[in-house]
């Protein structure tokens, strides 16, 4: 029996690269709001991160 | 329903602070506060666990004994089958929130969410395809299964584009929500489509009565590739809500800032 | 009545509406539904002639004839049983991994005049059973289980047996 492994390696880069690139868009969106928002908004911004800022502000 | 407290009933207006009801994280600050706690904690839960899950699913698991090594597809393509049907019941749940009680949250939280699960549903497709051809023998068959989990994709499809459709967003998320909520029928069918009528696709082999047909040696890893995978999912779509709040704010705040410059300019 | 709880009673009765009218169409589209038909759904219902439809049902034990056919394509002719009733299958083309003896298939094809069904397609079906071959092999081995007589026997007999336990055979002495 052959074992299909180009299959199987479509599927796992198939899933790896959406979550991947889910993620980083996910990542790069919330990062770009957060520094227009610090910039708008710079007192309440601190306080509404929770962790208190990660100094990209 | 206790979760209609006869305080707020009645009364679209937020009450400042109303005790363990819905409307406790209606406050944005409040969940990006709480959220941004959560979010770094999810984020490596989730990588960490799909790590494992992975590697254990690649390389540690057993080759199955008539399908061989490309039984390693169903650690991907059953937890995305899962994550489409219940990230679609949280978009049903999301959209009654905010038909019924008007939850301000509930609107961005389904409007991020929809993308991410059509992403999820066509890796479902995908994989299952990729699947089919070498141990079926064909990509693709019309079958009550896979016809339904096709719908359960234009769904998700439907909705993400329904509601970034109108100029109003709260148009787009009402029309949106009823869309969500019609397409909960669906779900149904796709879980029992292999049940009730004869299909090429098998029965459910873990998400049944009485023993999974399936090994130990395979079902743990794939119940962690599942645990990993709605881990990352959660994570993902929690940055998009934090991002869409937050863009939210800036857009109020950019509308503030023009209209106080143009009232400066023309008093 | 508040506005919140009418909304949710508007809501609730649309969802009962829609719930019935979805199950009393699936009712009524039943038949079109179904994706093949059984050996036994063909003996009581025949189809009309030289129409082409999908045949559903198990390979029966043994029955299997692989040749080659002049056209240097392999051919097969077979039989597909649901146990009441059965149907001889011929079949030029390569077969999917999956097809074995005892195994579910789907075919596509016409029902000839002298019964033969004649393929043009042939899928395989798989079972919801998942197992490592060293379980496999001990299960044919004690005697629990020929893969093509049946299904595999009820899952919590199986589903937690050591495979290390139970050692791979030789690929010489190995059954079926």
């Amino acid at each position: 029996m052959t074992q299909h492994w180009a299959h199987v390696a479509v599927s796992y880069a198939l899933a790896a690269l959406a979550f991947g690139g889910l993620g980083l868009g996910a990542w790069m969106r919330h990062r770009a709001a957060r520094r227009r928002l610090a910039v708008l908004d710079p007192r309440a911004s601190a306080a509404r991160d929770g962790s208190g800022g990660d100094g990209t502000a | 329903m206790d979760a209609i407290p006869p305080i707020t009933a009645g009364a679209d207006t937020r009450a400042p602070r109303p005790p363990r009801s819905l409307h406790r994280f209606a406050n944005p600050g409040r969940f990006l506060r709480a959220s941004g706690r959560v979010l770094p904690w999810l984020t490596a839960a989730a990588i960490a666990v799909l790590a494992v899950g992975l590697a254990w699913a690649l390389a540690l698991s057993p080759p199955d004994w008539q399908q061989g090594e490309t039984v390693r597809i169903m650690y991907v393509h059953v937890p995305m089958a899962w994550l489409a049907m219940g990230g679609y019941l949280g978009l049903a749940l999301a959209s009654a929130t905010a038909l019924v009680w008007r939850h301000p949250l509930a609107d961005l939280f389904a409007r991020e969410l929809s993308p991410v699960g059509a992403v999820v549903t066509a890796l479902c497709l995908a994989t299952g395809s990729l699947w089919g051809k070498p141990m079926w023998g064909t990509w693709w068959v019309w079958d009550a299964r896979l016809t339904s989990v096709l719908v359960l994709f234009f769904l998700w499809l439907g909705h993400a584009a329904l509601t970034r459709a109108f100029d109003e967003p709260d148009r787009g998320a009402r029309a949106g929500a009823i869309l969500a909520l019609i397409g909960v029928v669906n779900l149904p069918i796709v879980k029992f489509s292999v049940d009730w009528w004869n299909t090429l696709h098998q029965p459910a082999s873990v998400t049944r009565l009485g023993a999974p047909a399936m090994h130990v040696d395979m079902l743990y890893p794939l119940l962690v590739c599942a645990l990993g995978f709605t881990l990352a999912f959660a994570a993902v779509v929690l940055a998009r809500t934090r991002a869409a709040v937050m863009e939210r704010r800036i857009r109020a705040l950019e509308l503030a800032r023009a209209r106080r410059e143009d009232g400066g300019a023309t008093p | 009545m508040t506005r919140k709880r009418r909304r949710l009673y508007i809501l609730l009765l649309c969802a009962l509406g829609l719930g019935s009218a979805t199950a009393l169409t699936l009712t009524a589209f039943q038949d079109n539904l179904v994706f093949f038909r059984s050996p036994s759904d063909i003996a009581a219902q025949p189809p009309p002639a030289d129409r082409a439809f999908r045949l559903g049902g198990l390979v029966e034990t043994g029955s299997v004839e692989r040749a080659m056919g002049a056209d240097g394509r392999p051919t097969a002719r077979f039989r597909v049983t649901d146990g009441a009733h059965t149907i001889t299958v011929a079949y030029t083309g390569v077969l999917p991994d999956l097809f074995r003896e005892g195994q579910g298939v789907v075919t596509l094809g016409r029902l000839g005049p002298d019964g033969v069904f004649r393929a043009s397609e042939v899928l395989a079906r798989h079972d919801e059973t998942y197992m490592p071959p060293e379980v496999a092999d001990a299960l044919k081995r004690a005697g629990h289980w020929n893969p093509s007589q049946g299904a595999a026997p009820p899952a919590a007999g199986w589903n937690t047996l050591d495979p290390a336990a139970a050692p791979r055979q030789p690929a010489g002495s190995r059954g079926s």
